[in-house]
């Protein structure tokens, strides 16, 4: 039966579950925000509800997205990634609204999202975990509490915010001294930033891989594993480009990684789509990270070596379906790498090009290649939203093909207006160093030659704007 | 029969110039495109001429310096730089030659020691043969240019800038070249800069003797301009009497100004038994069959006035400047009172100032003040500040004799020989903090700059800023036609055009439709290379405001001006605004100097009125229809 299913997203990730929902002959209600009204998601929808002037703040907001659901007769909702996501309360309302979230429960998004409690059930689950303590307690106690865990687990440590997550609400703790200065300013932060000053420590593993498994688990008790990813190249943990399956050259170790995830994704009741990330250390060494629990802005890899489509699954399994396949039905074949092709200057720490105009959008495309884009010609990069504006994922049948592949898609790119991250993506591919498959979290660190090359733009479509002006002008402004 | 090469030494060259039977060729392309295309013949036409000009032979291709750095940066949008390496990468034999106009460099005014020197390193890595002069034919004013040159062990070529009259003997002129070797030294080549082609055959013909008298074995290069259509004449008898070098240009390129035909040359000396050395005739007449069909696309560029001026004699106007005196002359709407300023009062002021060498910034500071004399009405009555700094002795000593008292007495006023006292002498100008230039550069571009791209804005700083920014928004145009470049008018929907990038990659556009979209911008839809691309113009916005207005006719700012608003009527930069607002003002006044290029040109009121508004205010740069200010006309 033809079911409706509300979108609350923007950008790419909007598209890409529209696609899915359109698949699948649901029918796919967009919500937006004014500054959204002339975006594609709204286009390709079959339906679109302005839920406010905005900006960031009606697509945060609960009640009109549970109300435009409500009113546009959906059943289901989609929260993509980012936003809503991974908020318990959003899952909460929708189930006491009697509207499928697709995702999740929100009981297990509370307990993986809280850290401490996520650590709890791994570590009664027997799931390597790098050496932490438990929320430390306030005031005088809790930095006793830290100090002792430093003499015996030796600094650096890790200084995280229960609650946080993203990257954001951490910070790295070197001495005795910069410990008792950090606690209190950390829950400060803490409670700022997510109103919970709970905060706790971590031992510091150096320069790791950041390896991350992906599964699908039905309400029947079946989980699947659908092979690694790496996403170890980031910025101040940020992911810029993510690649299936991993390149450690170590098949029992990632066996047993998945095999982890499995158990780990059991442990906490998990249904729906996740993702379990761990940290490998140099002596292989992996620990449980978190769970996270919506659908990855770096999916895209798993569905081009798998060949299951992500999205579908999570919609299929929310209403109750069981996993159509077993982990013997899942086969890896060959490599995905996706970049994320950001209007943003790497030379400028990666300043986002907001109120800038793409003049010029030419896309590549040919064998083993897949875009999941928002961009269009004409396109103003929003001041108020991401700066996402395309992604690009490629598949090969081996690493180096894939490389290549990839190394030809950007050569092919072409963007005029802003500044993007491609020139910079173009360095990596030719990276000798990410061409045989070893980089992990420290390699933008140690290669600052990455951020060295000349601003891109095709001479093309530079002369071709020239052409324009003298066109429109009816001569040429710059030679009279 | 000697071939002379790029990366000969030097003392090699000039052996080889001392030794020749016959006389070599330096094709002035930079000149030719000066005097008769107000320097816009584009890099693309000198890279279709390459293969046939490397081919023909000759001495040196004169190809940069005089005014085409600035127009380089300023209207072709090529960084001088690139075009000597684009050049050098398809002509790897023949020597590239400049034309420097020793303390004023590229520009028009004198530059810090510390530039000078900076800029001409950064030059002769690609310039062999450095034609330098003075104005005043002062020689000190060249000296660090030819220390530079010598230093780079490149070829100093120092002129002797020549003019006529009673004072120019050949005395005078073979001291001057005492002068010049007493700085230089012997291994250089003298150069005749006869940038107005002045004097007969039977002149030129003597001066070189005259100095081959003196100085047996100095090679001299004779320069000069067809202007009066005789200089095939001028160089017969210059080559007759012994000089070795002479200039001309591509024939189916020249104008009335330039350089004359070379082919004419070639064949008139030959039947008197003096043979061009090297020169591949059939290679010359290729040069020209492969040019041919650019030139219609620069018509725009060639003189209002058609027709050789032999009337030069009198007026004296460089070749240089010819084209641009015209066009000021056409748009400043005095083209009529030109006959009383070129016959009458312009040779009137070169003898009340000194009757030195009318070529830049002389030129222009003849022309400014015979043209305010005949349009001001009141003669030295609004004196340049360039005029004012030749009374002062800025630019070096009067030659031959000082102008008159009351010259000096209207231009300084009435307490001159107080100002005289206080402020006369060489202008001594402090070297500039390259450190600190550097450093606001890179503010202004936003990255470190390279050495060449702070040459090019030592030259010009604002212009050398809007430069670098158009080339990185719009890359490296040189490689389009001037079919596209200088096309007027749009092109037409369908139109396919094509061209290679600097990195030798093909592309094309189609032309498509430019529609309007309800918010009053327009979509330009181009097909690059098969994909669609739209190029998005906000609509114009009128009377000022971030848009540019729309060009104004010429009729259309002279109706404006009738009716008190008084607009720009040419593309140039505000000097000086001569009126306040709530002055009272009569038909003829001066309300503001405007300069454009080197030639600065008096606006007057064409009306009776009151001063109401201004809108421009020195420095502005304005286009054509551009506001200067509005005038309440008496009823």
């Amino acid at each position: 039966m033809k079911k409706k299913i509300l979108v609350a997203n923007r950008g790419e990730i909007a598209i890409r579950l529209i696609r899915a929902i359109q698949e699948l002959d649901h029918e796919a209600v967009a919500v937006y925000e004014t500054p959204d009204q002339r975006s594609r998601h709204i286009r390709i929808a079959n339906e679109a509800v302005l839920l406010g002037d905005g900006p960031r703040c009606d697509y945060l907001n609960i009640d009109k997205i549970i109300k435009a659901a409500k009113r546009s007769g959906c059943c289901a909702i989609h929260p993509g990634y980012g936003f809503l996501a991974e908020n318990p309360f959003f899952a909460k309302a929708c189930e006491t609204s009697g509207l499928i979230f697709i995702g999740p429960s929100s009981k297990t998004i509370y307990d993986l999202g809280n850290k401490v409690i996520a650590r709890k059930i791994m570590a009664d689950a027997g799931i390597p975990m790098v050496p932490g303590t438990e929320n430390l307690p306030q005031g005088r106690e809790g930095i006793e509490k830290a100090l002792a865990f430093a003499a015996q687990y030796k600094y650096p440590l890790m200084l995280k915010a229960t609650s946080g997550g993203g990257g954001r609400g951490i910070r790295l703790v070197e001495s005795d001294a910069q410990m008792k200065a950090e606690i209190p300013v950390a829950r400060a932060e803490a409670l700022a930033a997510f109103n919970d000053d709970s905060v706790y420590l971590e031992k510091v593993v150096i320069n790791p891989k950041h390896v991350e498994v992906q599964i699908l688990a039905d309400q029947f008790g079946h989980t699947v594993h659908l092979g690694t990813r790496d996403c170890s190249i980031q910025r101040r943990n940020q992911k810029l480009i993510e690649i299936a399956p991993s390149m450690i050259q170590n098949k029992e170790l990632l066996d047993e990684i998945c095999k982890t995830a499995v158990k780990a994704a059991k442990a906490a009741n998990y249904v729906n789509a996740g993702t379990v990330e761990f940290l490998i250390d140099h002596n292989f060494n992996y620990y449980f990270m978190e769970i996270n629990t919506r659908v990855q802005v770096e999916h895209t890899v798993t569905e081009m070596i798998t060949g299951i489509d992500i999205v579908r699954n999570q919609i299929q399994l929310a209403f109750g379906n069981p996993l159509p396949f077993s982990q013997e039905d899942v086969q890896i074949r060959g490599h995905a790498i996706e970049v994320r092709i950001n209007a943003e200057d790497p030379k400028n720490n990666f300043m986002p090009e907001g109120g800038k105009k793409v003049s010029v959008y030419r896309s590549t495309g040919g064998f083993g290649v897949r875009l999941d884009g928002f961009v269009y010609q004409g396109y103003i990069i929003p001041e108020v939203y991401d700066s996402l504006l395309v992604k690009l994922t490629v598949h090969g049948f081996t690493w180096t093909e894939t490389v290549s592949r990839l190394h030809r898609c950007l050569e092919n790119f072409v963007i005029a207006g802003p500044k993007t991250t491609i020139p910079f993506y173009k360095n990596i591919v030719q990276d000798k160093d990410f061409i045989s498959g070893s980089f992990d979290t420290s390699y933008l660190e140690k290669h600052p030659h990455l951020f060295l090359y000349d601003e891109d733009a095709s001479e093309a479509g530079k002369l071709a704007k020239l052409i324009a002006e003298i066109h429109y002008r009816k001569r040429n402004p710059f030679a009279i | 029969m000697t071939r002379i090469f790029h990366g000969m030494p030097v003392s090699e060259v000039l052996n080889t110039l001392r030794q020749a039977n016959g006389y070599y060729i330096t094709n002035t392309a930079r000149d030719l495109s000066q005097s008769d295309f107000k320097n816009r013949i584009l890099l693309h036409t000198d890279l279709l001429a390459a293969r046939a000009r490397e081919k023909a032979g000759y001495f040196s291709l004169e190809i940069t310096g005089g005014a085409s750095v600035h127009v380089d940066i300023l209207r072709k949008q090529v960084n001088p730089f690139t075009k000597l390496k684009v050049l050098r990468e398809k002509m790897p034999q023949t020597m590239f030659q400049t034309l420097c106009r020793g303390v004023n460099l590229f520009g028009y005014r004198p530059y810090p020691q510390n530039v000078i020197r900076f800029t001409v390193r950064e030059f002769a890595k690609y310039v062999d043969v450095w034609r330098t002069f003075d104005f005043m034919n002062h020689i000190e004013n060249m000296r660090p240019v030819f220390e530079e040159v010598a230093a780079a062990e490149k070829i100093n070529e120092p002129c002797i800038c020549f003019s006529t009259g009673p004072e120019h003997t050949n005395a005078f002129y073979v001291g001057k070249v005492k002068e010049i070797i007493a700085v230089t030294g012997g291994e250089i080549i003298l150069c005749i800069k006869n940038h107005g082609g002045l004097g007969t055959p039977k002149r030129i013909g003597e001066l070189v003797h005259a100095i081959k008298q003196s100085y047996p074995d100095l090679p001299i290069h004779y320069h000069g301009h067809n202007t009066d259509g005789n200089d095939v004449g001028r160089i017969t008898e210059a080559v007759i009497n012994g000089a070795t070098i002479v200039d001309a240009a591509d024939f189916s390129f020249t104008g009335y100004y330039g350089p004359p035909p070379v082919l004419s040359v070639i064949q008139t000396l030959k039947e008197l038994g003096h043979t061009a050395i090297c020169i591949d005739e059939e290679a010359i007449i290729e040069t020209s069959d492969a040019i041919r069909d650019e030139r219609k696309h620069y018509d725009q560029f060639e003189s209002q006035i058609k027709g050789f001026q032999p009337t030069v004699q009198i007026h004296k106007l460089p070749g240089g400047a010819m084209g641009s005196s015209l066009e000021q002359a056409s748009k400043g709407n005095f083209l009529d009172k030109m006959p009383d300023i070129l016959h009458k009062e312009l040779p009137r002021v070169q003898k009340e100032l000194g009757n030195w060498w009318s070529v830049t910034p002389g030129s222009q500071i003849l022309w400014t003040t015979a043209v305010s004399n005949v349009l001001g009405g009141e003669r030295y009555g609004n004196p340049s500040g360039d005029l004012r700094n030749l009374l002062l002795g800025k630019y070096g000593p009067f030659p031959f004799y000082k102008p008159e008292e009351w010259i000096f007495e209207k231009v300084l006023g009435e307490n001159w020989q107080q100002i005289l006292e206080e402020e006369g002498g060489i202008e001594v100008i402090e070297d500039m903090d390259l450190a600190h230039e550097r450093y606001a550069l890179a503010e202004k571009i936003g990255i470190e700059p390279t050495d060449q791209q702070l040459v090019l804005y030592l030259q010009h700083p604002n212009d050398a800023v809007e430069f670098l920014k158009f080339e990185e928004q719009y890359g490296q145009v040189y490689v389009l036609p001037p079919s596209i470049f200088f096309r007027q008018g749009g092109f037409e929907i369908g139109e396919v055009l094509h061209f290679q990038d600097h990195n030798g990659k093909e592309h094309m556009i189609e032309i498509g439709p430019s529609p309007v979209i309800d918010t009053g911008e327009t979509n330009v839809y181009l097909n690059v290379d098969h994909h669609q691309s739209i190029f998005n113009f906000q609509p114009e916005v009128l009377g000022g405001g971030q848009g540019k207005a729309a060009i104004l006719s010429k009729e259309e700012i002279l109706d404006l001006a009738m009716a008190g608003d008084m607009r720009s009527p040419f593309a140039g930069n505000i000097v000086e605004i001569s009126v306040k607002e709530g002055q009272e003002i009569l038909i003829g006044d001066r309300i503001a100097i405007m300069e454009a290029m080197k030639m600065q040109t008096p606006i007057l009121s064409k009306i009776d009125g009151i001063v109401t508004w201004i809108s421009a205010k020195a420095g502005d740069s304005l286009q054509p229809g551009d506001k200067i200010l509005k005038v309440d006309k008496n009823e």
